[in-house]
């Protein structure tokens, strides 16, 4: 190899490295500078819509003993209307089912707008859609605790605990938030569901959120 | 699809003839492209192991910082493993449009070539993986765009992307899953590789080692001296304005991020349902296509010369059918790609593809090319060329006073063919092939130098002049190179005595069928 075919070479292949270092790392755009965003993110069992009614004795004679159930329900999982406004305009309206084919997993919202950056008034609400007079604790008030006697004693009490804790477990009729948000460019305000305190809440990302005017 | 195989042909050679103006078609990296790839495997799972042990799934992000902010090892360990993936990519891609602008896609090669695809696509998924552990802002848009298109898809009952929204951590169990995916898909890559050569006789796996270690050797300066910058930590509820992205490996990121998910896929469908087809859209007509190889039996005597050259495992030695001792050739016509290497291999010339054998060449010679060169006067300097060889160089040649001969490939070339043409008179005999990395016989030049200088089978026989017996390789963008070559040989032919012209020179004769019956007598 000749000596300026040498320099050529390592001339070559110093740019070529110092290209290959480049387009490992190109800055490219993302988001706006002067972007915000509002995101709802959450997920919850949705509440059970059964209509319940109590077996008479000679229905339950009929039954193996294993079987005999004191309730028997039929029923589904309900589904809520999501609405999302901010400064009293409307930017989101969605129904809400749990996932899955029959709709019986979890429900989730994920849900990103667009919002100026700036002070909004915010309002989301997840409402049932789902009418219904059918309530757990009155299945629970039913219970006799003795109704259940030798290998099955205490099962009716089980039977309304469980119910009792599907109804805690799933989502509330109805959601609001009604808050104050205050965002800087480039935050993200996230709405969520909080399963301890059963209600919606703001998050912001660095930025200053504002108070809730409504729990 | 012809079209855009000339399309890549005409790019290739014009990058490939600068590489050579730089390096030398020895070294040069375009022809090493495939095993600069799995070079670079080697150095990602050396690095790879380093780096997993610093790794944390628990605090990805910060475990990340830490190496890349170690002035000693890690910081460059990690910016090598990157620019060992990058170059990997772009390694692997050149190999694959090589092979296609080559022609070298379809038929037997289906197997490379789909196994060089799921190689070529398990790595882009290594990559992505890999980029997403570091979990910067930059891993956080891949993750995010992931998630985006797999939430398409019916596969998880809540969308993966609920994980990257902000309400809670990110969990361990998703850069677990992704450290897993990225070390268990390297084991893929190595029986996917398997694959990938299983076809091939003495597949070569790694560059030449100089060239290899210079390579290492320059990435890993770059690596020290230019180190690949990490983003800001990853952060679900701040919207990034600019994020370093490694346009190598996800130069689609920015495209696929402004479509529709569903166009996102549709898209990626329509670029990767070609690639898996080309081996459809590119094979040739039956009338166009070369025939494989045959043998005939008769002239087989089962020195198992030919399989032994075979680069692509495609002919075997059997026992023949009539009870006689020896054994015979047999062609696999599913693996051979009639490459005609077979041919050059076979003393007696019984073995080649049909029109390409031994005598078939020599038969063309002594009706159509001698009698053209005969009546023209007095016989010039013979070059043998590949065909595959630039037309620029041929024209040099033969603006030098060569008489150009073309075979499909040096290593198709019978030895007897140079023989014929010497004791007919010529001056000598050039015989030209391609750079040995870019042999689309894969094995053409080394075997012809064999047979001619290292008495491998067919050798040439000791009676001809080895002075009036020359190689030379012509490379793309070394035409001055070609032409040296030529010059340093027309030279030492000058130096020579005249040729002297044998009359009646009958070399297939030597060798001609006999029938077996009367062998066994």
């Amino acid at each position: 190899m000749t000596v300026p075919r040498l320099l050529a070479a390592t001339t070559a292949t110093g740019l070529g490295l110092t290209l290959l270092a480049f387009a490992s790392a190109v800055p490219v755009a993302y988001h706006p500078q002067a972007a915000a965003r509002l995101r709802l993110s959450w997920s919850a069992r949705p509440e059970r819509i059964e209509v319940c009614r109590q077996l008479s004795a000679e229905e339950q004679a009929q039954r193996e003993e294993h079987m005999r159930q004191r309730m028997e329900c039929v029923g589904g999982f309900a589904s809520y209307a999501l609405v999302v406004e901010v400064d009293g305009r409307a930017i989101g309206e969605t129904v809400v089912h749990g996932a899955g084919l029959r709709h019986d997993r979890p429900l989730y919202v994920l849900r990103d707008f667009p919002v100026p950056p700036g002070e909004h008034r915010l309002r989301v609400r997840l409402t049932r859609r789902e009418k219904t007079d059918d309530d757990a604790a009155a299945f629970a008030e039913a219970v006799v605790p003795d109704a259940d006697t030798g290998l099955y004693a205490g099962r009716a009490q089980r039977e309304a605990a469980e119910r009792a804790r599907r109804a805690r477990a799933a989502i509330p009729p109805e959601l609001t938030l009604d808050t104050l948000v205050r965002l800087v460019p480039r935050q993200v305000a996230l709405v969520t569901f909080n399963a301890e305190r059963r209600v919606l809440e703001l998050h912001g990302g660095g930025g200053t959120v504002g108070d809730v005017l409504v729990p | 699809m012809r079209l855009l195989q000339r399309l890549f042909r005409r790019l290739l050679t014009g990058l490939d003839a600068v590489l050579t103006r730089l390096y030398g078609w020895q070294r040069n990296p375009i022809h090493q492209a495939g095993t600069v790839a799995v070079a670079m495997l080697l150095v990602l799972l050396a690095t790879g192991l380093y780096l997993v042990l610093y790794y944390r799934v628990g605090s990805p992000a910060a475990s990340v910082a830490r190496l890349a902010a170690d002035p000693w090892l890690g910081g460059w360990m990690r910016t090598l493993h990157r620019y060992a993936s990058d170059l990997f990519v772009i390694a692997a891609g050149l190999h694959a449009l090589r092979m296609f602008a080559q022609d070298r896609s379809w038929g037997p090669r289906t197997l490379a070539w789909m196994s060089g695809l799921f190689l070529f696509g398990a790595g882009l998924v290594c990559a992505w993986t890999g980029f997403v552990l570091a979990w910067d802002s930059f891993g956080e848009r891949l993750a995010l765009e992931g998630g985006r298109l797999l939430d398409l898809l019916p596969l998880f009952s809540e969308p993966l992307s609920r994980i990257f929204a902000g309400d809670g951590p990110v969990p361990s169990a998703f850069f677990f899953v992704n450290l897993f995916i990225h070390i268990a898909l390297p084991l893929g890559l190595g029986v996917g590789l398997w694959l990938h050569v299983s076809r091939l006789a003495r597949p070569v796996l790694l560059p030449p080692r100089r060239l290899m270690w210079a390579i290492i050797g320059a990435l890993t300066l770059a690596s020290v001296l230019l180190p690949a910058p990490l983003g800001p930590a990853a952060d679900a509820l701040r919207l990034a304005a600019f994020t370093p992205i490694d346009l190598v490996v996800a130069w689609w990121l920015p495209i696929s991020e402004r479509l529709p998910a569903g166009v996102a896929w549709a898209g990626s469908l329509l670029l990767v349902l070609p690639a898996l087809l080309v081996p459809r859209l590119t094979r040739r007509p039956r009338e166009a296509r070369w025939a494989p190889s045959t043998v005939d039996p008769r002239l087989c005597t089962g020195c198992n010369q030919c399989p032994q050259d075979c680069p692509w495992e495609a002919i075997t030695m059997v026992t023949r059918d009539d009870g006689s001792p020896t054994l015979v050739a047999r062609v696999d016509p599913a693996h051979c790609v009639s490459c005609g290497i077979c041919a050059g291999s076979c003393a007696p010339m019984g073995v080649g593809p049909p029109g390409r054998r031994g005598r078939d060449q020599l038969a063309e010679l002594r009706e159509i090319t001698l009698p053209a060169l005969v009546m023209a006067g007095t016989l010039p300097t013979i070059a043998v060329c590949c065909s595959q060889t630039p037309a620029t160089h041929r024209s040099a040649l033969r603006a030098h006073g060569a008489h150009v001969h073309l075979v499909s490939c040096a290593g198709n070339l019978h030895s007897s063919v140079i023989e014929f043409f010497i004791r007919h008179g010529a001056p000598g005999v050039i015989a030209c092939g391609c750079p040995p990395r870019d042999c689309v016989g894969r094995e053409g030049p080394k075997w012809l130098h064999e047979r001619l200088f290292n008495d491998r089978e067919a050798e040439l026989q000791p009676r001809v002049d080895r002075r009036r017996v020359g190689t030379a390789t012509l490379a793309p963008g070394d035409l001055d190179g070609t032409v040296a070559a030529y010059e340093r040989f027309a030279r030492q032919l000058a130096a020579l005595a005249p040729p002297v012209s044998e009359r009646d020179v009958e070399l297939d004769t030597l060798c001609d069928p006999v029938p077996l019956e009367e062998t066994a007598k």
